[in-house]
């Protein structure tokens, strides 16, 4: 097989996200952020979690249920789970497990390494949905609606999803094209020079998350991910030593969000 | 003429189909079709384009007044942005602005209270209605049975309502019990002061709550996430008393389990170390409270009460006494905050032993500046002194006069009190209830008048700060009492203002005093010590402990209207309409329950159900964590009829010194 050609780019940056789990308190404004920002479907009974579309959820966690575990000896946890943004390990050709099924290109890699979601491509095979490491995708089953004047609301800049279609968070990428249409506003053409947040990580109220660019070894997010408390969900591999990952070439999902904990039993758990 | 042949009929009826068609395919429609066939399928909505701009206002949800921008496209608001400055209650504020069960004009009862059947009328009618209403009764020499319930939250629309009472000669003008009315009913008591605790946490570097969940809504909730996220960052040390793993006490840098309800006694147990120590007090009266410590709350018997061995209570007292500064927290809850005077006084105690009160990091005393006193004539000032006195609003509902005029603003007290129940009856025989509220809660369905009243984003703020734009009949509950009170003879004098901007600037700003002379309500403090044994030993007809806790976002029911609180609930808090209740495996087992099965729960006062149990060990043995903010009978189609409100069984004690129940603490069984 021929070997495609490295894609040329100017993009510099590669957005990554850092949670600080022992500054999350669980409040939930991420995720009101979200569903505010990226126009989520509103049902009567969203309480139906089989029925319910989120970008972000705040995953409970506990070791409860660990063999030794007694009261008082227990503890919680909270987790923001969104895309984890998989970058595969392959740098020249980054195929997240989600983006190496789809039929349709309804999903792909950008050269800033956020993996899109095209609702409106998307032909509701599931496939992607199915290969996810993390649940991160979510499939409309019903038609997402918006009640009333609840419509008002509607951010015109992220389309309402389709009944029969896949969605998924972006890291807010239409915020960074938002942010890049000001800058040449004003006449700066370098995109490496636009800057964002999305919109999770500008609610959190205590500062656990943390948003920016991987390569810039001078950004908090790049010096939060090399923390000794930084880990990141189901991949085991990092704790794995080079000669044996080298066996793994294109096989592991290297997600660009990591999260912080003191706590051994959480990275315990997060390993799965 | 000539013959029409068969070959004329056909070509004539071949060109019209040709013209048809080409005519069709230039008009359009074939597209428009296509359009339409999309549509269909993909049922996208499309939401409308304007320009962007971006709006600089105030968050109003609470007394912490959080800059917000809001995110406006054309003339719709978007999104609220809060930069890290504003808590969930900002961030969800459009979920009120554009709801659409939004109330969009004053309402007047058609048929019986209770039915939710409302029809529209005009504000002059309802003012007219209402006005003539109050000015009969005083009138009448009947102005003690006006009365009044303010919302935690109603800030200055609830001064008006005070004063508007105070002029017609009712003192009955009560806040709906919680941290507030505790916290002022014990500086009332202790101090003499009419104010309220204020913890100064952003200077302090040891924090202990009893019971206070700091980052679940209690106090600020904004200022609270900001505080927490400054300990983090100077390491100082957050210390949880809490009976379940609650996300305050799990994340916490320490969590101290106590037995449900024993949160007190633990922090006369610490004085009693402190006092070991060498620490002194020179609050008054402290001698008699140091005789009933040594005699009721020695380590042994705080030891069975709490369930802690007496070298962690030792533990604990010598962390705080060797601090810096150091700092007790009293008010157990987040959002819905019950806790009982002596409590306050309790923790204020050992306070007072760590020298922290009126210190920098410690406890001082916040002074609203208010109105001032209205003038008031002279039957009205007889009035108010003839009347029956009640220190808070369940004493109020319990032991009060019927009011035949009843305000309740910005409050929901027959969903979140404990005598919600006898409330609404009160209310069914109360001949006017007017209600000002931006959708109809639990409480609203007894009103015969309910004003729209403004979301927080709609709310004028101060100078050089806008409001989204108000698209509704709706007024800020201060606006709609003033045109009420300049309604009513003999009132409206007192009433100069024109409007809720100009009230803004006349009321006095909150003044933070230290707090020194400290008294301690010595009989208080006995008829606690000799209560609480009775109270927390375990009875042989309700065996479990019921202790109340909050999903996020979702508070004490106030969350509910809005789909994506619904969004954020987890599985193990309501599936399909049904609540779930937290137990400790071995508990359950005791008791007959397994995970996911369906019980009642059953106190002295009744029963409510089904609800399922889920098992999980966070919960101390022999208690039922039970959800709060479930159980609407109303409050919109999202709220309504979603699991089981627990205040309808939950201890309904009154506190002498606050005049509210302390629903904290319910023995119950499983049924």
């Amino acid at each position: 097989m021929a070997q495609e050609k490295k894609k040329e780019t100017n993009m510099k940056r590669r957005w990554g996200m850092a949670i600080d789990l022992d500054k999350c308190t669980g409040c939930g404004q991420c995720q009101v952020a979200c569903s505010q920002e990226n126009n989520m479907p509103l049902f009567e009974d969203d309480s139906e979690i089989l029925k319910r579309v989120v970008f972000l959820d705040v995953m409970k966690v506990t070791n409860d249920r660990d063999k030794d575990a007694q009261y008082p000896n227990v503890k919680t946890a909270f987790i923001p789970k969104m895309c984890q943004q998989c970058g595969g390990n392959d740098p020249d050709h980054p195929k997240p497990p989600c983006v190496s099924v789809c039929p349709v290109v309804a999903t792909d890699v950008g050269d800033d390494g956020v993996v899109s979601q095209v609702w409106s491509r998307c032909i509701g095979c599931r496939y992607c949905q199915a290969s996810c490491p993390y649940e991160a995708r979510q499939f409309n089953w019903w038609k997402p609606e918006h009640e009333g004047s609840f419509k008002e609301s509607l951010n015109p800049e992220v389309s309402v999803a389709s009944r029969g279609t896949i969605v998924k968070c972006t890291f807010c990428s239409h915020i960074w094209k938002r942010e890049r249409d000001k800058m040449l506003a004003k006449g700066v053409k370098d995109i490496n020079a636009v800057l964002y947040t999305p919109s999770c990580v500008a609610g959190c109220p205590t500062g656990a998350m943390v948003f920016g660019d991987l390569n810039d070894p001078a950004s908090e997010v790049s010096k939060l991910s090399k923390d000794k408390r930084a880990f990141r969900l189901v991949h085991t591999v990092d704790n794995w030593d080079e000669a044996k990952k080298a066996h793994l070439k294109k096989n592991y999902p290297n997600p660009k969000v990591y999260y912080l904990s003191s706590q051994e039993w959480l990275r315990k758990m997060a390993a799965f | 003429m000539n013959k029409l042949e068969r070959k004329d009929v056909i070509k004539l009826a071949g060109g019209a189909v040709l013209g048809t068609a080409v005519g069709t395919v230039f008009s359009g429609a074939p597209f428009l079709g296509l359009q339409w066939l999309v549509e269909w399928t993909q049922d996208q909505y499309v939401p409308g384009s304007g320009d962007e701009k971006f709006i600089a206002s105030i968050c109003q949800s609470c007394s912490n007044k959080c800059n917000l921008s809001i995110r406006m496209i054309g003339n719709r608001a978007v999104k609220v942005e809060t930069s890290n400055s504003a808590c969930p209650v900002g961030a969800n504020a459009l979920q009120l602005l554009y709801h659409p069960e939004r109330i969009r004009q004053p309402l007047k009862k058609v048929g019986g209270k209770g039915n939710s059947k409302f029809k529209p009328v005009s504000w002059d009618e309802a003012i007219k209605d209402i006005s003539a209403k109050a000015e009969k009764l005083k009138s009448e020499n009947k102005g003690a049975a006006i009365a009044a319930i303010n919302g935690q939250n109603a800030g200055l629309s609830g001064q008006l309502l005070a004063r508007l009472l105070k002029t017609l000669g009712s003192a009955s003008c009560f806040v709906e019990p919680g941290l507030a009315t505790l916290s002022a009913a014990a500086v009332k008591a202790t101090q003499d002061i009419d104010g309220s605790l204020h913890y100064d946490f952003e200077n302090s570097d040891y924090i202990l709550s009893f019971g206070a969940r700091l980052v679940e809504g209690w106090g600020e909730p904004s200022r609270m996430n900001k505080v927490f996220a400054g300990w983090k960052a100077r390491k100082a040390k957050y210390v949880q008393v809490d009976t379940i793993c609650t996300r305050s006490a799990s994340i916490a840098d320490q969590w101290v389990p106590v037995k449900a309800g024993s949160e007190a006694a633990l922090a006369l147990g610490i004085a009693y170390y402190l006092m070991k120590m060498g620490r002194g007090s020179n609050a008054a009266n402290f001698g008699e409270l140091a005789k009933i410590i040594n005699a009721d709350f020695t380590p042994e018997k705080v030891s069975q009460l709490t369930g802690l061995k007496p070298e962690a209570i030792e533990q604990i007292a010598k962390d705080l006494a060797g601090a810096g500064n150091a700092v007790a927290v009293a008010g157990r809850g987040g959002w819905g905050v019950s806790s009982s005077t002596a409590e306050f006084v309790a923790v204020q105690a050992v306070n007072s032993l760590i020298g922290s009160l009126g210190r920098r990091g410690g406890v001082q005393v916040a002074v609203n500046g208010g109105l001032g006193e209205p003038a008031v004539d002279a039957a009205a000032a007889e009035s108010i002194k003839k009347a029956k006195k009640q220190s808070g609003l369940d004493d109020y509902i319990k032991n009060g006069v019927q009011p035949e005029l009843l305000f309740v603003n910005e409050a929901d007290p027959v969903f979140k009190s404990v005598y919600g129940a006898p409330l609404a009856e009160k209310m069914e025989k109360t001949a006017m209830v007017v209600a000002f509220l931006p959708l109809i809660n639990d409480t609203a369905q007894y009103a015969d008048y309910i004003f729209p009243t403004l979301s927080w984003l709609e709310i004028p703020a101060a100078k050089g700060k806008d409001a989204a734009a108000v698209k509704t009949e709706s007024k800020h509950a201060a606006d709609a009492i003033l045109q009420i009170a300049k309604k009513i003879k003999g009132s409206d004098t007192a009433f100069a203002w024109n409007s809720f901007k100009d009230i803004i600037a006349a009321a006095g700003k909150t003044e933070i005093r230290g707090a020194g002379n400290l008294t301690i309500p010595a009989d208080v403090m006995k008829a606690f010590a000799a209560e609480l044994p009775k109270k927390l030993a375990p009875a042989k007809d309700f065996p479990l402990a019921m202790i109340p806790f909050e999903a996020a976002l979702l508070g004490d029911g106030d969350g509910l209207a809005f789909p994506y609180v619904l969004k954020g609930l987890d599985d193990t808090t309501l599936t399909g309409r049904k609540m779930w209740v937290l137990m400790n495996p071995e508990t359950a087992k005791k008791h007959g329950a397994s995970e996911g099965s369906r019980v009642d729960l059953e106190s002295k006062r009744g029963e409510v159900g089904s609800v399922k149990v889920h098992l999980t060990k966070t919960i101390a043995p022999d208690v039922v964590a039970v959800p709060l903010g479930f159980g609407h009978k109303a409050y919109t189609s999202y709220a309504k009829g979603k699991g089981v409100n627990p205040k309808l069984i939950m201890s309904n004690d009154i506190d002498s010194v606050s005049g509210a129940a302390d629903w904290w603490y319910t023995s119950v069984k499983l049924s």
